[in-house]
């Protein structure tokens, strides 16, 4: 399809979201206790290294959303849930980080196993 | 990939320098990149995933010292010569007819 | 390496850039009209004016705040602000105890409805590395020192979640509209790397 002028607004003001309208089961629930797991594909992951096999809790269900590592490289959505992730600073970066600071990452259901 | 995209934590890499009144695009190139975005998305098929991963795939050294629509265009060239709509021959001859002053 | 052709040398991604779309047009794939309108669209239409509108409203209107941390992609919407890089909005509210930082450590994601493109800062790796590792060292180089006794909660959006921060209401703003409020709303506060501006 050519995109022309005119539809330049309709495209900008709809975007394409990445929800898929499936119905998966979540493998986690919030307040669950989790641990990252610790891969090194050599494909597209959006896991960030530094949360490798480190310890959090679920804060909320973003519900369902195509999974970007098999998406990225034509092998299908995989869709899935998509969480918000309360890590320690302490627990990513050890003694020396403020005991009072946290992170909160979003994290695919086939990143994490149960803690 | 454990690709030098995954900046989080690292260090050495200096202070934020924030630049003030700064413009949207700081030069013209920079929005017919950005803007290509929208428009080869829309014909080529890609997926904002590809597209991301495209840019992982950028050399480590070249993905520092480049720019942001730098990374956008090395995706362009990349997605766009996977699916057959141009080819590098086609690009280089074309990048050399302009540096030129060819049209 | 010498130039040939007449005028400031391009630079190398200029004439790249000029060369895949000279291509894609000659084969009919893109209209550079639409480009143009692209480019307009995000350097005069869309940008941090529609997200400071956004949380002046939220100021003045709890029932809108409340819709809005609960449903951000919609209450956003009420203004009109949607779409590209901001289909799945949530918002994030700092407080006097937490202070909500953005970044995305993977690329440079970022909610463009509300805030526009990016700046070169919060795509450059400095912002990305540190963001998480060292948020407090970051916020000290925008000139925002806050207390130990206030959790900096950093949110690496590694998804498709787009995130703004819902400064806090700087005191001494009681008699002002919600228009002189949105003048309060910086584009760096709804990042969270500052707090809102005083009046």
């Amino acid at each position: 399809m050519l995109l022309t002028p005119d539809m330049v607004p309709t495209v900008v003001a709809t975007g394409a979201s990445a929800r898929v309208d499936a119905h998966v089961a979540p493998r986690f629930r919030v307040g669950d206790r989790i641990r990252v797991r610790n891969h090194n594909p050599t494909t597209h992951t959006r896991l960030p290294g530094y949360l490798r096999g480190k310890r959090g809790t679920i804060e909320q269900d973003y519900g369902v959303f195509a999974f970007p590592d098999t998406h990225a490289h034509g092998l299908g959505e995989k869709p899935q849930h998509c969480y918000s992730v309360r890590f320690t600073a302490r627990e990513v970066w050890g003694p020396a980080a403020s005991d009072r600071d946290t992170l909160r990452v979003d994290v695919f259901d086939d990143y994490m196993d149960p803690d | 990939m454990n690709g030098i995209h995954d900046l989080g934590g690292m260090h050495g890499l200096g202070p934020v320098v924030p630049e003030q009144d700064e413009p949207v695009f700081h030069e013209k190139w920079e929005g017919r990149a950005f803007a290509l975005f929208a428009s080869t998305f829309v014909f080529a098929g890609y997926t904002v995933d590809e597209f991301r991963h495209a840019i992982e795939k950028i050399p480590p050294a070249h993905y520092l010292e480049s720019s942001y629509y730098e990374h956008w265009l090395f995706a362009f060239e990349e997605a766009l010569m996977k699916r057959g709509f141009v080819t590098r021959e086609e690009l280089d001859a074309r990048i050399a007819q302009l540096k030129s002053g060819g049209p | 390496m010498p130039k040939p052709h007449q005028g400031p040398a391009e630079s190398d991604p200029a004439i790249r850039v000029r060369a895949l779309e000279a291509i894609l047009t000659e084969k009919g794939l893109i209209d550079p009209k639409a480009l143009d309108a692209l480019v307009d669209t995000y350097e005069s239409k869309v940008g941090p004016r529609n997200g400071a509108k956004v949380v002046a409203r939220a100021w003045v209107d709890p029932a809108y705040k409340q819709r809005l941390l609960s449903d951000a992609t919609a209450a956003i919407k009420e203004f009109g602000f949607s779409g590209l890089q901001g289909e799945d909005m949530v918002v994030v509210e700092n407080t006097p105890d937490v202070h909500n930082l953005v970044v995305c450590t993977l690329c440079s994601c970022y909610p463009w409805p509300t805030l526009g493109l990016p700046p070169v800062w919060y795509k450059s790796a400095p912002y990305r590395a540190r963001a998480v590792s060292d948020p407090r060292g970051v916020l000290k180089e925008f000139g925002t020192e806050l207390p130990e006794t206030v959790e900096v909660r950093t949110w690496d959006t590694t998804a498709e979640l787009r995130y703004l921060v819902l400064p806090e209401r700087p005191p001494g703003t009681d008699d002002m509209t919600e228009d002189q409020l949105a003048e309060l709303v910086t584009r760096d506060s709804m990042i969270g790397v500052t707090k809102a501006k005083a009046p």
